[in-house]
């Protein structure tokens, strides 16, 4: 049956309306629960709040159990999902770019884009920030290029490459995410408070 | 109160549940008895795929697009090896039905080049070998219908049409006659036809060549 829209139950000219409505609805979300302080987001690095950690790592696990659920009552065809590209190292440079951001800024760069909506300084110099990083990327592209486009391994998984058990896979997940949290837990009551 | 107080006691462990919850539902995954999956195209896809004529090409046509030389199709014996060498279409390889899926002979099924004609003596084994690509989805593949016996019937043994059937048919019979000749099938009347043609030889042909006169000598230097 799933997913919806290659099997064509949902026209594929509805992905952009769809996507906008997701995007608002994930927007509002973030901004919601908190996610639009830089403070609230660095907290993970600095041991006082592990809201971010806590939210992502659940959403990650609830979204896999619930996908091979469906899979395995026939409700969707994992195969047919779409897998992100690996290019290893522009993957692993883009990632430790992006991790200083992350702790020098306190955005990521959806949470940097919500907190502009909602008029916080930090977050238009961020995004000003962001901005330069494409202008000073795009210029200096050629450069880029063999990182950019080189060491391509394919639309892999962990299963594919290691010969992994996904049910395991997906246990063992389960597991460290609930050890995480309770390790977060924790380091946060020994962390002396921060109040924002 | 009481009640509150109750909920209270149960909420505290509120994450730990939570927790247990997650480890319930990850372990479930695992331990759930797993079904193998339904291999290649969906269930209602293939049997309309099979209940569809189209696969099917007939001899006549097969029979052109030989003769023509076309190049954009391979030809797929089904049957045993045996039968295979004992008579089969020019150029066409061999898969016997119970090696169709072998690792070695997937190259020539799983492409997008050529179209790949199936067939076995009647088109039984090569509809079974239809119906195993097409579930792979393979999607060019043909069958020849009526297989070798359809061939001997209507290419290298026509049936001559009687007299009072239709203009078509006489036409059709010219064209498989042609067809069944191109195979190499002798007709009583080609043999007739093919007298030897006696050369007679030639007469000398006397060239005349003309010698050269000697030119006067003209003044020089």
């Amino acid at each position: 049956m799933g997913p919806i829209i290659p099997n064509g139950l949902i026209p594929i000219e509805w992905d952009s309306i769809i996507a906008i409505f997701i995007g608002i609805c994930f927007g509002f979300v973030l901004e919601s629960s908190g996610f639009s302080s830089s403070r609230k987001l660095a907290g993970v690095f600095y041991g006082y709040d592990f809201a971010v950690l806590k939210v992502f790592f659940t959403a990650a696990v609830v979204s896999v159990i619930g996908i091979y659920y469906m899979d395995y009552l026939g409700y969707l065809h994992i195969e047919q999902l779409y897998i992100h590209p690996t290019f290893l190292w522009g993957a692993i440079i883009g990632g430790v770019i992006m991790g200083v951001g992350f702790v020098a800024g306190g955005f990521c760069p959806g949470t940097s884009l919500c907190a502009v909506a909602i008029g916080k300084l930090d977050a238009w110099v961020y995004v000003l920030g962001i901005m330069l990083g494409v202008l000073l990327f795009s210029e200096l592209f050629t450069f880029f290029e063999p990182i950019y486009d080189g060491y391509f391994l394919g639309n892999i998984t962990l299963m594919d490459s290691f010969g992994w058990n996904p049910y395991w896979v997906i246990f063992i997940f389960s597991i460290i995410a609930i050890v995480a949290f309770a390790v977060a837990n924790v380091v946060r009551k020994r962390v002396k408070k921060v109040f924002y | 109160m009481v009640v509150k107080k109750k909920a209270a006691k149960i909420l505290s462990f509120r994450y730990m549940i939570l927790a247990l919850i997650l480890i319930v539902l990850a372990g479930g995954l695992v331990l759930l008895p797993k079904v193998p999956k339904q291999e290649g195209i969906e269930v209602e896809q293939l049997l309309s795929n099979v209940l569809s004529p189209e696969r099917y090409i007939s001899t006549d046509q097969l029979a052109e697009k030989i003769i023509d030389r076309d190049p954009s199709f391979i030809m797929v014996d089904v049957r045993d090896p045996e039968s295979y060498k004992n008579y089969s279409l020019p150029n066409a390889i061999n898969i016997p039905l119970k090696n169709l899926l072998d690792e070695e002979y997937e190259v020539y099924l799983n492409q997008a080049q050529f179209d790949i004609i199936f067939y076995s003596n009647d088109n039984l084994y090569a509809d079974q070998a239809w119906v195993l690509g097409n579930r792979l989805g393979y999607n060019n593949l043909r069958v020849l219908e009526g297989g070798m016996n359809e061939w001997y019937a209507t290419i290298i043994n026509p049936a001559i049409p009687e007299e009072k059937m239709a203009a078509q048919d006489f036409d059709l019979y010219t064209s498989r006659k042609a067809a069944s000749m191109f195979f190499g099938v002798m007709y009583p009347e080609q043999i007739q036809m093919e007298q030897p043609v006696v050369q007679k030889p030639a007469p000398k042909q006397v060239i005349p060549v003309k010698k050269k006169k000697k030119k006067p000598v003209e003044g020089g230097c």
